[in-house]
């Protein structure tokens, strides 16, 4: 498959005389291919948004190498802008203005013809509404108006910034059919968002920043097998004698109140056969596979602890190491395999 | 032309501009009616009776002309209630700028002649607050809205995107300026037609207020420009604001005060405003306090002429700095 976002080393710092220099982006890599749906996670403050904006020529990159579509970024941007829609945080609209007029005017500067106005508008759900000006709306309803001016020139390559961000669970939904239907039309999603489970359900690949630095990146199901520990959650009668019957299989068991969590267990047949053939017959055996959100907390460090609040000032330190920062996948399965 | 179209039609729908027109209007209406409700047409009485007035105010300067070159050429002693000047072409009623004529007798009516220049340096001055206002407000409120970034999504031209602007917004703001200056004039004219004087409407007159109009067009684009750029510059409609409220406070006030305390000798020409004056008026006189130091001749012109040239180059200068800048600062900007 052919790039359709390349990046490579892209660093970014910001200098403000209160607070001197704010690495931002600290030589960040992407690679998106077309007729990808691929996620682009990372905590609040982590670079995402910077790096979205750096792609699309809005802030100046210190260093790095980035293409869109072919066309080296930003110097040829201009190119590639007509076959690119792209929304970045929430955008703000004209508030006298209504949807329909918005829209129509992005046409007119564009050269988009205005008959896609309708269409997007019925796309994104606005199709009876798109005559209230917009400072009527909600923050679901902008949002939705902001994905409508990214579809308006029937992109190749759609750049969302949190698309869902203020969408009530229906609208979430329509978002994530919206995501496949455009995918299956052969359209490439970069999608930014914080809704893990919503990235997990559209995505079909994922890239995690944390600090300004790439930690994780592939195939969703390949990046999760990165941390899967091949776990079982057990209930059985007598989950003491099962425990020691588990344990002197050489297998880890942990003690739970209600029952025992089984850990390094490829088949479950495993689990089943050994309890079975001592008459303790197993009630429940439920894999536990690690999703998105628990690999994202683990990754980005981000993972919520009762008696620390968590800083949101994710910027790299001036002198940090790039390895104090990265985890690397492979070094972990191998240190994992290890034990 | 895309980006143009798009411009002029979010320029034209801001709430701000279409204040600012009514605003215009609402001016524009009550200074026609006040000029109409207090003018009348003069009776023949009244007109004769001014024009004797006037031709014997002419008569007495003439008079008083003869007896300065009389005075001058010793066939006359001079008595205590004579003004000689230095040079009695100073009281030539045939080289002064302004000779009575009847409409200066006349009480209660408008003469376009006279009060032509005066009306449209009024418009001029509110079309320049009008176009500094829209000029700073339009980016201003663009940058910080991100309408900028949205248009730049679909434009990455920074330079293209911004000169849309500022192109589109001259553009129209020359447009409205003329229209309205034009159908300003229009109106007073038929007012004196209808209930006041013409006046004396001459070649010389037409020409003179066309120059006055053009200059006057000019002014309102290059404040326009300025405000525009200092909005850039400063991301914010309230910068240009606050860079004009300051220079006005910080400089013409205070600098002018502090010139005046240590007796600098022009301090006009370190003022903006003398050079806008002297481009729209076409020249301006300032007083200079160290030009008659030490003069015992007894009579000495301290006096001295600010053209329109110096005043342009300056203008416009300070303008094209600016714009410059702007674009400069813009191209380079992280839009966050």
């Amino acid at each position: 498959m052919s790039a359709v976002i390349e990046i490579d080393g892209l660093r970014k710092t910001f200098h403000t005389l209160r607070h001197g220099h704010r690495v931002a982006v600290d030589g960040f890599d992407l690679l998106v291919e077309a007729g990808q749906v691929h996620g682009f996670l990372g905590p609040n403050g982590s670079g995402k948004t910077t790096t979205l904006r750096a792609l699309l020529g809005l802030v100046r990159a210190d260093s790095g190498r980035m293409s869109v579509l072919g066309a080296s970024a930003p110097e040829r941007l201009p190119e590639v802008a007509g076959r690119v829609g792209a929304i970045v945080e929430s955008p703000q609209f004209f508030g006298n203005f209504t949807a329909h007029r918005t829209l129509r005017l992005l046409a007119v500067a564009g050269g988009v013809p205005t008959g896609r106005v309708d269409e997007v508008l019925e796309q994104v759900g606005l199709r009876d509404r798109g005559d209230e000006r917009v400072k009527g709306y909600s923050l679901g309803m902008k949002q939705r108006l902001a994905v409508a001016s990214a579809l308006l020139k029937n992109p190749e390559l759609l750049i969302l910034d949190e698309p869902a961000n203020g969408l009530d669970p229906a609208g979430i939904r329509e978002m994530r059919d919206l995501m496949r239907s455009l995918s299956a039309a052969g359209v490439t999603v970069l999608l930014s968002s914080h809704i893990l489970a919503e990235i997990q359900l559209i995505c079909d690949h994922v890239t995690i920043i944390s600090r300004g630095r790439r930690v994780a990146a592939g195939p969703v199901e390949e990046v999760l097998a990165g941390f899967d520990q091949h776990e079982w959650q057990v209930r059985v009668a007598e989950p003491e004698r099962a425990a020691e019957l588990l344990r002197a299989l050489g297998l880890a068991v942990t003690d739970h109140p209600d029952h025992l969590l089984v850990a390094g267990v490829d088949e479950p047949e495993l689990i089943s056969r050994t309890l079975g053939e001592q008459g303790l017959w197993v009630r429940e055996l439920v894999p536990l596979r690690p999703d998105l959100e628990s690999v994202f907390l683990e990754l980005t460090g981000t993972t919520p602890h009762p008696a620390v609040p968590r800083q949101l000032d994710g910027s790299v330190p001036p002198d940090a190491e790039p390895d104090d920062m990265l985890i690397d996948l492979d070094a972990r399965e191998n240190r994992e395999v290890g034990a | 032309m895309k980006l143009v179209r798009a411009e002029l039609e979010r320029l034209s729908a801001r709430r701000f501009v279409q204040l600012m027109v009514v605003l215009l209007l609402i001016a524009f209406a009550v200074t026609a009616a006040t000029t109409l409700a207090g003018s009348h047409r003069p009776t023949p009485d009244e007109m004769s009776r001014a024009q004797a007035q006037a031709a014997e105010q002419r008569s007495s300067m003439e008079a008083a002309h003869d007896r300065c070159l009389r005075i001058k050429a010793g066939t006359v002693a001079p008595e205590e209630s004579d003004y000689v000047p230095g040079d009695c072409s100073e009281i030539d009623p045939v080289r002064m700028e302004h000779v009575p004529v009847a409409g200066d007798f006349l009480s209660g009516v408008f003469t376009f002649a006279d009060q032509a220049r005066p009306l449209l340096y009024f418009l001029v001055a509110f079309l320049m607050l009008f176009g500094f206002l829209v000029a700073a407000s339009y980016i201003g409120a663009d940058l910080n809205s991100g309408g900028v970034v949205n248009l730049l999504l679909w434009r990455p031209r920074r330079g293209a995107v911004l000169g849309a602007k500022l192109g589109t917004l001259l553009g129209a703001l020359l447009v409205l300026s003329a229209v309205a200056s034009a159908a300003y004039l229009a109106v007073f004219w038929l007012i004196a037609q209808t209930a006041g004087l013409p006046g004396r409407l001459d070649g010389e007159f037409w020409r003179s207020l066309g120059a006055t109009y053009g200059r006057g067009l000019v002014l309102v684009l290059l404040t326009a420009a300025l405000g525009f750029a200092i909005a850039t510059l400063g991301r914010h409609t309230s910068a240009a604001l606050g860079a004009v409220a300051a220079y006005l406070v910080v400089w013409e006030l205070g600098a002018r005060l502090v010139l005046q305390i240590v007796g600098a000798a022009r301090p006009d020409q370190w003022m903006l405003s003398s050079y806008v004056g002297a481009w729209l008026a076409g020249e301006a006189r300032f007083w200079d306090s160290h030009a008659c130091q030490g003069d015992t001749s007894g009579f000495c012109d301290g006096f001295y002429v600010m053209s329109w040239r110096p005043g342009l180059t300056v203008l416009l200068g300070l303008t094209a700095a600016l714009v410059v800048a702007a674009f400069a600062a813009f191209r380079r900007r992280d839009l966050i």
